[in-house]
């Protein structure tokens, strides 16, 4: 019996000591930078010779105009790309699932190839892709669809429109991958016994794929939510958020503050705080409201 | 069993540390070469700048030539873009570790200096009473890198603004290089609508229109503080004046705005514009068309109608070299540009194919200035924009230009694609900078 | 009758995937066309391959150097996946194997970095590398990477099929933990291994935000910050640009290709709740 005891507590101290590693990395590398950003987010000044501002970088953000729009940008980004790529990455599984199929490898490849380059090179890409006399252009022209060249990245608009299309372009691949390995895990004894019953593709869709993946979803959509709220990185190379500040999200305002122009990162700071703070509220409706059907 | 445990943690960590230190150790040893303190390395200069085709070139000739009399001389460019160089300024300055960061010299666009300056105060070194004469720069230009009466820069290539168009388009829509010549901005709308009508194309293209709105605030004298560094945007003339030109030539296609820097070089190089408008320094991009040779000519930018000192002159980016506080061995450092950038003609000539104008004025006085080039069809364009770079008006910097002219140009976006209102959106432009002012 | 409307029905799939993928895949494909056209010719939109791949290697070669970028992205890259893998299988694998009410909470905490912004943190975690000299160094590099939530999850989520009657038995046999892991757990996982490596160093080769915070050096390049030096320049040699997009493309293509299967399968884990 001591024996017993004394090993269960050994094995435990060994499930401590094989975390050790990755979560003092994790609490260094996340944790300790962010609380010194939180401090931080109460200064104001020069970099290198900050003081202590109370909560005016905090009260700033009332006032900023520049963080609002970035702010329903970033909304507006997130509403459509989100579900667009969640759905398009569904079918594009259910399709690839069907064991009948031919050339699956090819396919998946080819729809996961976009994930695979890097955003500077997509931002190359898109950019002579989508210039006023790109590729599209020519095709459009040479359909007789336009009369001139559009400039499809000079236009408030259409500027965001690629941006999205870039999003959906380059995080399908990753999102079908995700709903692939979900589909495989459920039985398919269950749609056999379906279509016995005489249920048609449609029912069998939504009355037993839709249900069974739904934990997968509800992950799916935690953590595209989560990583298109923090995009920076694509409209920073692809349109540096122009035209004027039209395609300017949230997270690219806050690294312009940070480090373009006239440098201010206290109120960097204060701005990441609040976006941390809406992640999380989200990510925690998202939870509450997918334990809740279950 | 626990030992063993610990022997795993412990390879764990070995291994990590195996694998990036032997990586780490070599990279940081080389980082520590050019950052030496030791007497020995002193010799060496590391200099920040970014483009291979033109600055970086032009401090590799520079050294070539300062290696001659100096054979022990090193030097280490690193290829580093403007908006890279302005973080690194920021992330090093926080952190405290410009020493181990910052290189000895860095280049900036002449719109940026003061503004850098004035952000940085201990980074960049007085020059004034360094022994290189900038009376025999150009004054507009050595004005650019002046702050508070003191020396940061050495002048480096002209920012004087040219018109360069390709003279068979015009031709087509029955124009010559002398009808843009000594024009107003409205005279010259009403031509590029008639070579739009009649060929297609926009006579002028540009990255957003942040260059272009700066050519045409410059010709006139025009910014966007006063004096005694007050910002003013909303009840300024010039600003409003410029914005409504610009405004008119994008909605006629006249000017036609590109998102990225490469697709701006990219239409003018194939030939889907008819025009470049921008600093001289535009030539080099210009001239990497060479099946486009001999059809192209340059002349002066049209003059800002209707305000107070309108001129055909004007200046857009030019750069200067500054040195900073952390050079090891700022004696070398001045010596260097004494040796090439202020006091060697041999060295402006050497770089003048690459279109890197001098600001130096012994240099324009060199024979290879005279030059006719075969490109702009015999023209002597060399010693025009020498003559063009003596006649830019001066204009009040201040260390929120940036921000001002983003501004600036968000408030004109607005107006041309959301149909915004310019007073309105101008007024808002000037409420925006005074907020990141009043940080 | 069945039989037409099943042969439409398997017309459809296979067009719509021949959409979506040429909608992936054509870009790339531009981009490889491109790659063999002089700067000129692809400026023009001319969409036939051409003669000029040589000559834009020969200038990438010329201009930039290529060699070193590379092995510095493959090492930062490779350093960051074998690390990554042995820290996260390991805390993985200790989440569930020996998994209590503490543990668990833990790892809900952890959970807390996916909603933290990168943008907030660059800044400090860059005053800390100042202070500890890790600027321009491969560790420097990896560090924020090696250890993610995500990763963990992946081994935690996957190690919940791994029987643990098998390894009660194994402890009565007087096999130690670490031979347990070893022998045991390790092969069973490759699956998991493969799907955690391939993300992680799809992510590490593209990274670029980062990369170019903390390098400042000419021999700490990566291939990202070549490609876009390539882009300020006076002058843009779009074919040397597409060449190198090409050439910074296809590891992690070949890398995804290899373990394609093993990937999904080893995603299966990750989505099971």
């Amino acid at each position: 019996m001591i024996m017993k005891i004394s090993m269960k507590k050994r094995q435990n101290l060994t499930g401590w000591a094989v975390l050790t590693p990755a979560v003092i990395l994790i609490v260094v590398m996340n944790f300790v930078p962010l609380f010194r950003a939180f401090l931080m987010s109460f200064q104001t000044g020069r970099t290198g010779k900050m003081t202590f501002a109370g909560i005016t970088n905090y009260t700033r953000v009332l006032q900023d105009s520049r963080a609002a729009d970035a702010l329903k940008i970033t909304v507006e980004y997130v509403v459509v790309t989100v579900p667009v790529i969640i759905a398009l990455a569904l079918i594009m599984a259910v399709l690839l699932n069907d064991p009948r199929l031919k050339l699956k490898g090819i396919y998946r490849t080819c729809i996961f190839v976009p994930a695979a380059v890097s955003m500077v090179a997509s931002a190359v890409i898109f950019r002579s892709l989508f210039a006023a006399d790109g590729f599209v252009n020519s095709i459009l022209v040479g359909l007789g669809i336009l009369q001139n060249g559009y400039n499809f990245l000079g236009h408030p608009t259409s500027a965001r429109i690629i941006l999205m299309i870039v999003r959906v372009w380059k995080m399908l691949g990753y999102q079908m991958i995700f709903f692939l390995a979900g589909l495989q895990s459920i039985d398919s004894g269950i749609y056999e016994a379906a279509k016995i019953d005489g249920a048609t593709s449609l029912q069998q869709f939504f009355k037993i794929t839709v249900p069974m993946l739904k934990p997968t979803m509800v992950f799916a959509f935690v953590m595209s939510i989560n990583a298109a709220i923090q995009v920076y990185d694509e409209s920073v190379n692809l349109t540096n958020g122009g035209p004027g500040n039209a395609t300017m999200p949230i997270a690219h305002y806050i690294y312009n503050t940070a480090f373009a122009g006239v440098p201010n990162f206290g109120y960097a700071c204060a701005l990441s705080m609040i976006i941390l703070v809406v992640v999380g509220t989200i990510t925690l409706i998202q939870m509450k409201v997918g334990d809740r059907r279950e | 069993m626990r030992k063993r445990l610990m022997a795993l943690c412990l390879a764990v960590v070995m291994v990590m540390g195996i694998l990036a230190g032997c990586g780490s150790d070599k990279d940081n040893g080389k980082t520590n070469d050019g950052k030496d303190k030791n007497a020995e390395t002193v010799n060496k200069l590391t200099v920040w700048c970014w483009d291979p085709a033109f600055n970086i070139n032009a401090m590799n000739v520079a050294a070539d030539i300062y290696k001659k009399d100096h054979p022990d001389f090193e030097m280490e460019v690193v290829e580093i873009s403007s908006a890279d160089i302005i973080q690194k300024l920021s992330t090093s300055t926080s952190a405290g570790n410009t020493a181990d960061v910052l290189p000895d010299i860095i280049l900036f666009d002449d719109g940026l200096i003061a503004q850098e300056v004035l952000s940085y105060p201990d980074v960049f070194m007085d020059l004034t009473d360094s022994g290189i004469d900038f009376s025999e720069f150009s004054e507009g230009k050595v004005a650019a890198s002046v702050v508070d009466g003191k020396n940061y820069g050495v002048p480096f290539d002209s920012g004087a603004a040219i018109a360069a168009y390709r003279v068979d388009i015009l031709k087509e829509a029955g124009y010559t290089i002398e009808d843009l010549t000594d024009i107003t901005w409205s005279e010259f709308i009403k031509i590029g609508k008639d070579v739009k009508q009649k060929t297609g194309k926009a006579l002028l293209n540009g990255q957003s229109g942040y260059n272009q709105i700066t050519v045409m605030l410059t010709s006139c004298g025009g910014s966007y503080f006063d004096e005694d560094g007050k910002l003013n945007m909303s009840d300024n003339k010039k600003v409003k004046r410029v914005s409504e030109l610009y405004l008119e030539m994008l909605e006629a296609g006249v000017f036609q705005e590109e998102t990225g820097w490469d697709t701006y070089i990219g239409n003018l190089n194939n030939g889907n514009v008819a025009g470049a408008m921008n600093g001289c320094w535009i030539m080099s991009s210009i001239q990497a068309a060479a099946d486009q040779s001999g059809l192209w000519a340059i002349t002066n930018v049209p003059k800002v109608d209707g305000v107070d000192g309108a001129t055909n002159y004007s200046s857009q980016g030019g750069s200067t070299w500054t040195i900073t506080t952390e050079c090891d061995n700022p004696e070398l450092a001045i010596d260097f540009f004494k040796s090439t950038f202020a006091g060697s003609k041999e060295f402006y000539d050497k770089i003048l194919e690459t279109s890197a104008i001098s600001t130096w004025i012994p240099a324009g006085e060199s024979e290879t200035y005279q030059q006719e080039s075969e490109f702009f069809g015999g023209q002597k364009v060399y010693a025009t924009i020498v003559d063009f770079t003596a006649k830019i008006p001066s204009c009040v910097m201040g260390a929120y230009m940036g921000t001002a002219r983003t501004a600036h140009m968000t408030a004109v976006t607005n107006v041309a694609y959301s149909g915004a209102d310019l007073d309105e959106e101008l007024a808002a432009a000037e409420e925006t900078v005074a907020f990141e002012m009043g940080q | 009758m069945n039989k037409t409307k099943y042969w439409i029905g398997r017309g459809i799939k296979n067009i719509i995937l021949i959409i979506c993928s040429l909608f992936c895949v054509f870009p790339l494909v531009w981009v490889l066309i491109a790659s063999t056209n002089a700067s000129v010719d692809i400026v023009r939109g001319v969409l036939v391959p051409g003669k000029h791949l040589l000559e834009n290697l020969k200038s990438i070669v010329e201009h930039y150097d290529l060699l070193g970028a590379s092995w510095n992205t493959i090492k930062y890259s490779a350093v960051t996946t074998i690390a990554s893998i042995i820290v996260c299988s390991v805390a993985g694998y200790g989440f569930e194997v020996y998994h209590d009410k503490w543990k668990d909470r833990l790892f809900g905490a952890l959970m807390i970095t996916m909603m933290i912004p990168f943008v907030s943190t660059m800044l400090p975690i860059y005053q800390t590398y100042a202070k500890l000299g890790l600027l321009n160094t491969t560790l420097g590099f990896i560090l924020p990477s090696v250890s993610t939530v995500f990763t963990i999850m992946l081994f935690r989520q996957n190690s919940r099929s791994f029987p643990k009657d098998i390894i009660e038995a194994a402890r009565i046999d007087g096999e130690t933990e670490l031979g347990i892991f070893f022998k045991m757990y390790v092969p069973t996982m490759k699956a998991t291994y493969a799907a955690a490596a391939t993300i992680t160093f799809m992510n590490a080769w593209n990274n670029y935000m980062w990369a170019r915070l903390i390098m400042s050096d000419n021999r700490a390049q990566t291939l990202p910050m070549l490609i876009s030096n390539m882009t300020t320049g006076h002058y843009i040699d779009y074919g040397m640009l597409m060449l190198a997009v090409l050439i910074s493309t296809l590891p992690t293509l070949i890398v995804f290709f290899a373990l394609q299967r093993s990937f999904v399968e080893g995603m299966t884990g990750a989505v099971k709740g």
